[in-house]
C-alpha cells in the first residue's frame, strides 16, 4: 500500500512538472525528459517511456494535445487551458505533510520498542552512522555540483531531509536512555 | 603524515568517588589534508577531547603527539602551540580594536616574527580565504560569517597546520555556516589537519571522518572509503 501511494506521488509530481515545461512552449518528449532532469538538478532521472505514458494520460485529460510530427518523427506536444489551469493550481496548493508514505524507519524504530527483546541503541547507532554516511555522500555531491544553484538546491533538501532523520535519532535515544 | 594522534587517551577530572572520567581511552589520528568531525551531545568529552589535542589540557593517562612530538615531553606548552596548533571557536574571536590583517598578524608577532613580515604572512592567508579586501577593516565592519573567515585565517597564519574547531559556525544561517566549511574544506585540500566539534549533521557531513562520541568513548565512526550508496536501510 505504501508503494502505490508512492507510484502515486511520483507519477503527479512528473505529470505537474511536464505541464511546467510545457508552460514555456511546445517540446516533444525527449526535450521534455533532458529539461526535466536538468531542472531537479540531474537527481531525479526519468526515462522515455515514462515520459510518453504520462503525456498520453495527459492528453486523454484533456491537460496537452499533440501537433504534427517533425522531421524525425517525434510529436510535439503544446499545453492547453486546462493543462494551464491544472499546472496554476498545483502551485497555489501547498504539499500535505500526510499525502506522504510513511517512514520505513519510524516503524521499525517503534517496533524494536515494542519488541523489548532488540537492542533499541544498537538499531539507533546503526542507523545514524548510516544516515551520516549519505549526508557525507550529498555533501559531496553538493560540493562538485557546477550546474548551478537549483542542483545544489535540490541536494539541499535531501540534506536538509537527512539531517533531520540524524536529529530524531539523537531525539530518540536521549528519551530511551532516560525511559530505562 | 599524521599531525595529531591521541593514543589511549583518559582525562579524569576530581578524585574518588566525585571522579568524573571525561574521556574513557579515545584513540584518533588525524592526517594532514583531513577534515574529521566530532559529534556528540553535552557531557560526553568533545570540548576534553579539542583541548587534549590542542594542548591546552594534559590527560590523566595515554599519550598525545602533535607532529610526532610527544606532548608529555614538551615543558612549554604554550609555545608549542602558537606556533603549531590553530583554533577558531564560536565566538570569542577577533580583536575589535584591530583590523582583521592586524588580528591575522598577531600570533606571529607573538612569536617575535617582525611586522613587516607578519603582514606578509598575514595578507598570503587572507589571499588563500579570498579574504583581502576584508584586510583593513575592523571586525565590527565585517558579517559574522566575514569574521569567521578570518579567525580561519588567523588560526592558520604561519606554519600551523593543525586547526581545531569548536562549533565555528555557532548561530550562523546555513548558508554563511556552509560557506565556513567550505573554507575549512579548501585548507584541508591544501594541506592542513582540521578537528571540528559541531552538533549540527549537516557540517560534520563534510568531513572525511565522524566520529560519535558517547560518555567519554567512540561508539562510531564512518568515513570516506566505505562508498556503498545512500543509507542502508
Amino acid at each position: 500500500m505504501v508503494h502505490t501511494a508512492y507510484a502515486y506521488l511520483v507519477l503527479m509530481s512528473v505529470r505537474h512538472g511536464l505541464l511546467a515545461l510545457l508552460s514555456r512552449g511546445p517540446r516533444h518528449g525527449y526535450q521534455l525528459r533532458v529539461e526535466f532532469e536538468a531542472s531537479t538538478g540531474a537527481t531525479w532521472p526519468l526515462n522515455i517511456g515514462q515520459v510518453y505514458t504520462t503525456l498520453s494520460r495527459m492528453e486523454r485529460d484533456g491537460l496537452v494535445k499533440p501537433g504534427e510530427s517533425d522531421e524525425q518523427g517525434r510529436v510535439v506536444y503544446t499545453i492547453t487551458a486546462a493543462g494551464r489551469e491544472e499546472m496554476a493550481r498545483w502551485f497555489s496548493t501547498p504539499v500535505v505533510q500526510s499525502d506522504r508514505p510513511r517512514d520505513e524507519l519510524v516503524i521499525k524504530l517503534a517496533m524494536a520498542v515494542a519488541a523489548k527483546k532488540v537492542d533499541v541503541a544498537e538499531v539507533i547507532n546503526m542507523q545514524r552512522t548510516a544516515t551520516m554516511r549519505a549526508l557525507q555522500q550529498l555533501t559531496r555531491a553538493k560540493r562538485a555540483a557546477t550546474e548551478g544553484a537549483v542542483q545544489r538546491l535540490v541536494l539541499d533538501s535531501m540534506i536538509f531531509q537527512a539531517e533531520a532523520e540524524q536529529r530524531w535519532l539523537d531525539h530518540c535515544e536521549a528519551v530511551l536512555k532516560e525511559e530505562r | 603524515m599524521t599531525v595529531v594522534r591521541l593514543a589511549e587517551v583518559a582525562r579524569v577530572h576530581g578524585e574518588g568517588a566525585t571522579a568524573v572520567h571525561a574521556l574513557k581511552g579515545v584513540s584518533l589520528e588525524v592526517d594532514a589534508g583531513e577534515l574529521v568531525a566530532v559529534m556528540g551531545p553535552s557531557g560526553s568529552g568533545k570540548s576534553t577531547l579539542l583541548n587534549l589535542a590542542g594542548g591546552l589540557d594534559r590527560p590523566t593517562s595515554g599519550t598525545v603527539h602533535i607532529d610526532e612530538q610527544d606532548l608529555a615531553t614538551v615543558r612549554d606548552l604554550a609555545a608549542l602551540r602558537r606556533r603549531r596548533v590553530g583554533y577558531v571557536f564560536q565566538d570569542l574571536n577577533l580583536i575589535t580594536s584591530l583590523t582583521a590583517a592586524e588580528n591575522v598578524m598577531l600570533p606571529r608577532e607573538l612569536d617575535g616574527v617582525r611586522s613587516r613580515l607578519a603582514r606578509e604572512e598575514a595578507m598570503a592567508v587572507l589571499a588563500e580565504i579570498d579574504g583581502e579586501s576584508l584586510a583593513d577593516r575592523f571586525p565590527d565592519e565585517l558579517s559574522g560569517g566575514q569574521r569567521q573567515q578570518v579567525a580561519i585565517a588567523r588560526a592558520l597564519v604561519g606554519e600551523r597546520r593543525l586547526l581545531l574547531a569548536d562549533e565555528p559556525t555557532g548561530a550562523l544561517d546555513t548558508r554563511t555556516g556552509d560557506e565556513i566549511l567550505q573554507t575549512l574544506r579548501a585548507r584541508c585540500d591544501a594541506g592542513a589537519a582540521v578537528l571540528l566539534i559541531t552538533h549540527e549533521p549537516r557540517y560534520a557531513a563534510w568531513a572525511d571522518r565522524v566520529v560519535f562520541l558517547r560518555d567519554g568513548m567512540i561508539t562510531d565512526t564512518t568515513d570516506t572509503t566505505d562508498t556503498s550508496l545512500v543509507s542502508a536501510r
